[in-house]
């Protein structure tokens, strides 16, 4: 059972003290204080689908006039009959359907616990086909190329390359609030080092799914203490050398980690929710257990990051699809479950980023080539389910929404509108949402209404 | 620690390794010099190839290995003779490749062809036959001193790059089906494997327009043009089989031309170059290869990422355009001689400046060891023997560089992922809180337990030379780090060596402390 974190007086002071003013206030300056009067426990994960996912065979408008558009252009790509799940129908009545493997999500659609996210898309500012072709309007860095576009998605700052994630931004945010009580990163990644969640003046914890940070070897003996000691004492001196210290800073974050997660986790009980026994099963499992024991790691604010890649379809994409959504599927269908058994379903939202999706004109091969503007997935109790936000583009090649003649759609929504909503949510008040996500000016909405 | 102390500890070590060696000669270089070249240009010194090229001198030594092609990846079978299905299994190959990371002499050239191989990046996350991989990777052994338009081509036609970036069995644009070339190897060849995205001056920095914007180096159009030249090739035909248009997966040989799949339309590429119609596949791979090479940006392009694999992640401008210049010209007015570019990156002062040890220190120099260059370092300073069965590869891949198995054509980590600092530190994109204590767990697991059946290392070296901390410490300081462990370090890992209660647990405890430290593991 969820218990709801609760404070205890030692960090009901810290927070005191917190709110007092002897906060580090960079780059947020002084702004209201959530802690006393927010929710108890928010945290957002970040499913992030590495290669660019096809979201053209995601999720398909099933009205006449779109499908029979899709079925015509897409070609040897084209999903029909068992390939689709049953037509389901938005709020307002409008058919969808999802890919077949990805029964679940559209299970989840039903039950209104996901919403859709139509042609979203790093954006500089909103842009037209003519501007596109033009040039004369800006434009994101380096369309097309996914570590580029990874990059945006993650900066959500389309133009150059920005040193921070969105998500890094937020934590930075939280630790100039001091939500959370403990120095526990409040960015948690399993799947590696990402831009995503890269901030300013905070830096990620990263494990592997099942892992441990605690360091093999070490015993209360002296000979043993004074080994671990001759180590730590190097990681905070300061030889000179800059790519030494940045190493010894990773490594002491390391350190310092690794025994607050141990101990909280070790208070957690066994999930009676199974995870499917794959990757990214096994990085929401994880997740799943660390929301277990927010309060005993002291956090009250957490994002985390997970990732499944091999969506580069330049060829034979139907079959892949086929087996990464079996993988994507079932595991956001059993982390929901396991947020529900948690008792934190509301608490917690999850969403999709990915490089960009990809060209509606199939290529040689049976796939499909680098585009832009993507659908993407929010689930969660909070999320008003069952909808499409955003707006699809017009499927037709050359035609509105195209940047040339294959059927790359240029997005309708920016990725700051989608991490903003997110934000929101999570407890970025308006005041910070600008030096989080500094083009959110440029779009005329800063909440998409997907959380409420 | 004092002078003499090194000095000793140095004198042994030379003597040890000159009942090696049958001639006798002056040494030219000191050992922190030839223990700094070594870092940079091999799998790491051994008090054997420190004593060579003392002795040898770097022009000759750089001869001598570039005359060396000794090493191997076994050739594996097409099926698992077990169950008759598609051979998968890459653990003989691994196995192979830290073997003669660590016995075979032709270090340099190792070296050189794993870089190339993390530049031109196939995986087995997509290719799963293991017979693809030792062929690809003889591509990088064999021409990593000879020409980089050489490496264009047999790369292009090799059929393992063909199935991981699509340029086999893509055919020209069907309009019945509606399809168009695949862009897949047009786009990934000129942004990773020649040009880069953004125009580059000589010296690596980005050139930039009259607004201060960065020169894209190609646009979308370009990309889907340079698809187009690259429409017709398909896989070898395999041992009996009939030769078909579009054939099957098939790894062994080059990839040939179906010329009816080709698309002879003109294409307009980059910089105001169009391939001319009516050309063969093959004529327009030349035509390519020609275009791409004279282009000036690829010698900064290629360069640097050259740079940051031997010597360092934040090489100055200056050593950038002193390297890309020779990448240029060799001076015999060729360009793109692997050998004249990596005597250019081996030799220049920038490199060389840190083997003076009274020269000022550059606080930027050297780079994170990955874990695949760690590994073998850790191995060769510890004398260890590795057999068939050795299983390396779990552990760079515990540490986040999973051998041929690179998430993406984006290899294992980014030419240009920056540190939070702000610096160059490609190798920190896979070094995170987990893989930091991964890499201690790997060093423990070498010291005091086992790293696999098939490994074992040998400490009696370090024991013989523990006839005092002192002499210890700076037997180590000559095998780990150049004979210049700092006096912080060398502090900390004699307190941890004198709590200890035998002469091996000293050995252990001092080598642990050097191992973990991050004096050690960013090679400067």
């Amino acid at each position: 059972m969820y218990v709801p974190p609760k404070l205890s007086r030692r960090k009901l002071i810290r927070l005191g003290a917190a709110t007092a003013g002897t906060l580090a206030l960079r780059p947020f300056g002084v702004l209201p204080a959530l802690a006393q009067s927010g929710p108890s426990y928010r945290a957002l994960v970040c499913v992030f689908l590495f290669g660019g996912n096809d979201s053209n065979n995601t999720v398909i408008p099933m009205d006449s006039a779109n499908y029979q558009a899709y079925t015509s252009i897409r070609g040897a790509l084209a999903l029909s009959g068992t390939d689709l799940t049953p037509t389901v129908q938005d709020v307002n009545g409008n058919p969808y359907a999802f890919h077949a493997k990805l029964t679940e999500v559209s299970s989840l659609f039903s039950s209104k616990a996901l919403a859709v996210v139509a042609n979203t898309g790093p954006l500089v500012a909103p842009v037209t086909r003519a501007q596109y072709q033009a040039q004369n309007s800006p434009l994101p860095s380096n369309l097309f190329s996914h570590a580029d576009q990874q990059l945006a998605w993650q900066s959500s700052i389309a133009q150059g390359h920005s040193p921070t994630g969105w998500a890094g931004r937020v934590a930075d945010y939280i630790a100039s609030q001091n939500l959370n009580s403990s120095k526990f990163p409040s960015f948690f990644s399993v799947a590696g080092n990402s831009l995503i969640g890269t901030g300013a003046s905070t830096q990620p914890v990263a494990i592997s799914p099942g892992g441990s940070l605690q360091l093999a070897g070490f015993n209360s003996s002296a000979a043993s203490q004074a080994r671990l000691q001759s180590l730590e004492s190097l990681l905070t001196l300061h030889t000179g050398a800059s790519l030494a210290q940045a190493a010894n800073g990773i490594m002491a974050d390391s350190i310092a980690d690794a025994n607050a997660l141990s101990a909280a986790l070790a208070k957690g009980t066994a999930l009676k929710t199974t995870f499917p026994t794959t990757s990214i099963g096994a990085q929401l499992k994880q997740i799943a257990q660390v929301i277990q024991v927010a309060s005993d790691l002291g956090m009250t604010r957490q994002i985390f990051f997970a990732s499944l890649g091999g969506f580069d379809t330049h060829t034979n994409e139907l079959n892949t699809h086929n087996t990464l959504y079996a993988q994507l599927s079932p595991a956001l269908a059993a982390f929901f479950e396991a947020t529900q058994e948690l008792g934190a379903a509301n608490d917690v939202t999850t969403f999709t980023e990915s490089d960009f999706s990809r060209t509606f004109q199939p290529t040689s091969g049976n796939g499909s080539d680098h585009a832009w503007g993507s659908h993407h997935l929010v689930m969660g109790g909070a999320v008003q389910g069952g909808q499409i936000f955003g707006k699809f583009p017009m499927f037709e090649l050359g035609g509105p929404d195209d940047t040339d003649t294959r059927g790359r759609w240029i997005p309708t929504t920016s990725v700051d509108q989608y991490g903003a909503t997110l934000s929101t949510w999570f407890g970025v008040p308006q005041s910070a949402l600008a030096t989080v996500f500094p083009n959110l000016a440029n779009f005329s909405s800063s909440n998409l209404g997907f959380l409420g | 620690m004092s002078n003499s102390g090194k000095i000793i500890a140095a004198l042994a070590l030379a003597g040890i390794a000159a009942a090696a060696q049958s001639t006798e000669a002056i040494p030219q270089m000191t050992v922190r010099a030839a223990s700094r070249v070594l870092d940079q240009a091999t799998w790491g010194p051994t008090p054997l190839s420190v004593t060579q090229l003392q002795r040898m001198g770097l022009e000759n030594w750089l001869n001598w290995q570039f005359s060396l092609n000794t090493s191997d990846l076994p050739d594996q079978p097409l099926l698992d003779p077990a169950t008759g299905k598609t051979n998968t299994n890459l653990r003989p190959v691994t196995a192979a490749f830290f073997a003669n990371t660590v016995t075979e002499p032709d270090q340099l050239r190792q070296r050189v062809a794993f870089a190339l191989s993390q530049i031109w990046v196939i995986s087995h996350t997509s290719i799963g036959p293991a017979y693809a991989f030792p062929p690809y990777w003889r591509i990088f052994r064999d021409h990593a001193f000879g020409n980089y338009a050489d490496i264009i081509k047999a790369v292009t036609l090799n059929p393992g790059m063909g199935a991981y970036l699509n340029m086999a069995n893509n055919v020209k644009a069907n309009p019945t089906k509606g399809t168009a070339a695949n862009e897949n190897y047009s786009r990934e060849l000129m942004q990773l494997f020649t040009l880069g995205l953004t125009q580059l001056n000589p010296d690596g920095t980005p050139a930039l327009d009259s607004n201060h914007n960065p020169v894209p180096t190609y646009d979308q159009t370009v990309v889907t043009n340079l698809a187009r030249a690259f429409t017709g090739w398909t896989y070898p035909t395999a041992a009996g089989a009939t030769a078909k248009n579009t054939n099957p997966q098939y790894f062994i040989g080059q990839m040939f031309a179906v010329e009816s799949l080709h698309d002879t339309s003109a294409k307009p590429i980059f910089n105001g170059i169009t391939i001319p119609p009516g050309q063969t596949a093959e004529q327009d791979l030349t035509s390519v290869i020609q275009a791409l090479m004279a282009q000036p940006t690829m010698a900064p392009f290629i360069s640097q990422q050259l740079i940051e694999h031997l010597v360092t992640s934040n090489p100055s401008p200056a050593y950038v355009q002193r390297v890309s210049k020779v990448f240029g010209d060799n001076g015999q007015r060729v360009a793109g001689d692997m050998k004249a570019v990596i005597t250019a990156i081996l030799t220049d002062p920038e490199a060389r400046a840190g083997d003076d040890p009274n020269a000022a220190a550059n606080p930027n120099i050297g780079h994170l060891r990955e874990p695949v260059l760690f590994m073998p370092n850790l191995l060769r300073a510890l004398n260890a023997t590795l057999t068939d069965t050795s299983a390396i590869y779990n552990d760079t891949a515990l540490m986040g560089q999973d051998l041929f198995n690179p998430p993406s054509v984006f290899s294992y980590f980014s030419p240009s992922y920056r540190t939070q600092g702000g610096l160059l530190g490609p190798e920190f994109q896979i070094y995170t809180t987990q893989t930091a204590a991964e890499r201690a767990d790997v060093i423990n697991a070498a010291l005091y337990g086992k790293l696999d059946k098939g490994t074992t290392i040998d400490l009696s070296f370090y024991e013989t030379f523990n006839t005092s901390l002192e002499t210890l410490l700076n037997t180590i300081s000559i095998t780990l780090l150049h004979d210049s462990m700092s006096t912080s370090l060398y502090q900390a890992a004699y307190n941890a060596a004198s709590a200890q209660t035998s002469k091996l647990a000293q050995v252990q405890a001092a080598l642990y402390v050097v191992l973990t430290s991050n004096e050690y593991q960013v090679i400067q």
